[in-house]
């Protein structure tokens, strides 16, 4: 702890020694990939929003005056943060118990949440509606035991739609999550139960607050990954789920409108980049470029 | 039709489905025509694999040209791939509503039809030969329902019957998104407009009459592949869905049943991208492809309606039955007015893409 890092770029941070050239032209190819293949599609997708095809501001005049756009926007971050705060609340415990289980119990673990993770979305969008429909698994057994007198609406609406999405989300929350907990000496709980603290105290006192940079990172990959989501939503939604990105998807391949939906593409990188700033100012970039070595100390 | 299968291919991508469409920097496929090669594109699944058996190797034959299949003609791709200047596409086979979308964006060739059989064109319907693109396959809006939500017999019979929730009972689905507008007509048909009295489409009255249907909707649908799962597991009691894949399903076994009256029919067509290296040629395998002894040989085998009504002279009686342009079917239907949709209004927007932003907008409000 003699040389506190403060920042993520400690590239240049620490001195400029760092720094060499010739080292540095490592990064080249990714570089050069990074703007053929991101940098400058993103870049045109942008200036379409600009242009029809001379300068205008035309698409978000009529972004503005329709309020269901709005709506769409304000549907996919409802969603989204709802999805990110049941992903925090089941994976949070999940975590946990890896962090603190024996090996074999943590791989056992692993492997459960890894194996949907290498499914395919769209099946397992598909699945759920098998499992929630009226005629499903679970209304089936609800009806069998008498809990309901008809099947309960799981599904095209909200619960269907979280119930997808958490489940698609949720290794990507438990990772980051594991990742920092790991790292946690068991010690510091053992110093602050010797001292005196009930464990619940301790637990609230040293193990969560060192947690905070997983929950921070866990939470911001949740948050972006579901902005964007269009399957399941889709799939899985009714009218109230109609996100930003079923709008993109209608104006460029149904309408042809692809001034429009960069518009609506820019309002969305425009909305994930104020959440991202907010959430870096809040908490600190470096926590969430520096995962491990944070939970290490 | 088939948007739906169209639409999985980009439904992983979510909002990054537009960079993917982006420019020139995406080439979707290396299925470059070469000399001595045609690129025909359709949607995929058993209608392709029966193009493929049954009118490419007559074609092959007879030109010594081989036929290379590629899928799905996304609109967004012919779009970009006419404006990056490299065109890998000849024949495209696509629905009305993308063929307007890409003759208004002048992304296709006019068709030569001097360059086919006047034998097969006089067995086509007139409103199918348009000067960009010719009728194929014909596929229907129609009432279809699962046969376990209904007694025997005592299913919807008419589209007043399916927005009557008190009679017949159960969740609707009908199509959102996916390229397909609202169902305006068929809202009209339940308000009880005369069949030959739809067009010019009174707008407001249709869509009073979908503020009605939406609380019976359980679930607006994205692709009919979805529809027809829907109704097959009950999840839906009747909807509004293509009727030749509730008849396809029904054959293969689902409890499902297609009532062809007061449905609404369009057509799959043949069209050739702007640009495409062998346009001649191109011509060629269309006129093998409207000969009604290959239309009903695909007919038997995929359940659409073959455009060439020469083609029924080669089915049975029980064949034809479940074909919606067989000549006890086609008479209960109507053929959609494309013509209605594609004419713009004075903001120079179609029919077509006012309803749809509309059906969006009324959909989020709702």
């Amino acid at each position: 702890m003699t040389e506190p890092r403060r920042g993520g770029l400690g590239l240049w941070r620490r001195g400029r020694r760092v720094w060499r050239p010739r080292e540095g032209l490592l990064v080249l190819p990714a570089l050069v990939f990074y703007i053929l293949v991101y940098l400058y599609p993103l870049t045109r997708l942008l200036a379409w929003s600009f242009f029809d095809p001379g300068p205008t501001l035309k698409f978000y005049g009529a972004l503005l005056a329709e309020p269901a756009y709005l709506k769409a926007l304000s549907n996919t971050l409802e969603i989204s943060v709802a999805a990110t705060v049941l992903s925090l609340v089941l994976g949070y415990p999940l975590a946990y118990l890896m962090a603190t289980s024996g090996a074999r119990a943590r791989s056992l673990l692993m492997a459960l949440i890894l194996i949907p993770f290498w499914t395919s979305i769209l099946v397992r969008s598909f699945a759920w509606i098998v499992i929630l429909g009226n005629n499903g698994i679970v209304n089936r057994t609800l009806l069998s035991l008498g809990l309901v007198s008809r099947p309960a609406k799981l599904l095209f609406d909200m619960t269907g739609v979280q119930i997808g999405m958490v489940h698609v989300l949720l290794p990507f929350m438990v990772f980051p999550l594991y990742g920092v907990m790991s790292r946690i000496d068991p010690n510091l709980l053992r110093v602050a139960r010797s001292l005196g603290a009930p464990p619940r105290r301790a637990f609230a006192k040293v193990f969560l607050p060192l947690s905070l940079p997983g929950v921070a990172a866990g939470c911001v990959l949740v948050f972006l990954l579901a902005i964007g989501f269009y399957v399941t939503p889709a799939l899985l939604g009714g009218a109230g789920e109609i996100t930003l990105a079923t709008m993109i998807d209608m104006m460029v391949n149904t309408l042809l409108n692809w001034g429009f939906a960069a518009t609506l593409g820019v309002v969305l990188l425009a909305v994930v980049g104020v959440i991202f700033v907010l959430f870096s100012r809040l908490l600190g970039l470096h926590r969430l470029t520096a995962v491990g070595e944070e939970g290490a100390r | 039709m088939t948007r739906m299968k169209r639409r999985t291919f980009l439904k992983t991508a979510g909002a990054a489905a537009g960079l993917a469409a982006t420019g020139p920097f995406f080439h979707v496929r290396p299925a470059r025509a070469d000399k001595g090669e045609l690129v025909v594109v359709s949607w995929g699944g058993d209608y392709d694999q029966a193009l493929r058996d049954l009118v490419f190797p007559a074609f092959e034959k007879a030109t010594g040209y081989t036929v290379k299949l590629d899928a799905p003609p996304e609109t967004a791709k012919v779009k970009a791939m006419v404006q990056s200047g490299n065109v890998s596409w000849d024949v495209i086979m696509t629905d009305i509503p993308a063929v307007l979308t890409l003759v208004k964006d002048n992304l296709l060739e006019p068709l030569d039809y001097g360059a086919l059989d006047k034998a097969k064109l006089d067995r086509i319907p007139k409103e199918l030969q348009r000067s960009h693109a010719l009728g194929q396959r014909i596929y229907s809006f129609n009432i279809v329902y699962n046969t376990n939500s209904y007694p025997a017999g005592k299913a919807p019979r008419s589209w007043a019957d399916v927005w009557n929730g008190a009679a017949f009972p159960g969740g609707r689905t009908f199509n959102f998104q996916g390229g397909i507008e609202p169902q305006l007509e068929v809202a009209l048909l339940a308000d009880g407009v005369p069949i030959d009295k739809l067009y010019p489409i009174d707008v407001e009255r249709a869509w009073k009459m979908y503020d009605k249907l939406r609380p019976l909707v359980s679930k607006w649908y994205t692709s009919h592949a979805q529809a027809i799962q829907l109704l097959g597991a009950g999840e839906a009691a009747v909807g509004c869905t293509i009727g030749p894949r509730g008849i396809a399903a029904k054959h293969g076994g689902a409890p499902i049943g297609v009532e062809y009256n007061q449905g609404k029919l369009a057509s799959d067509n043949w069209c050739i991208v702007k640009g495409a290296r062998n346009k001649k040629i191109a011509m060629e395998y269309i006129n093998f492809a409207i000969d009604p002894k290959a239309q009903a040989a695909i007919a038997k085998r995929v359940p659409y309606g073959p455009s060439n009504g020469g083609a029924y002279e080669f089915l049975s009686a029980a064949e034809a039955a479940d074909l919606n342009t067989s000549p006890q079917n086609i008479k209960e239907q109507f053929w959609q007015n494309v013509e209605w949709w594609s004419t713009p209004g004075p903001d120079g927007k179609t029919p077509r893409e006012t309803q749809a932003e509309r059906f969006a907008t009324w959909m989020l409000k709702g």
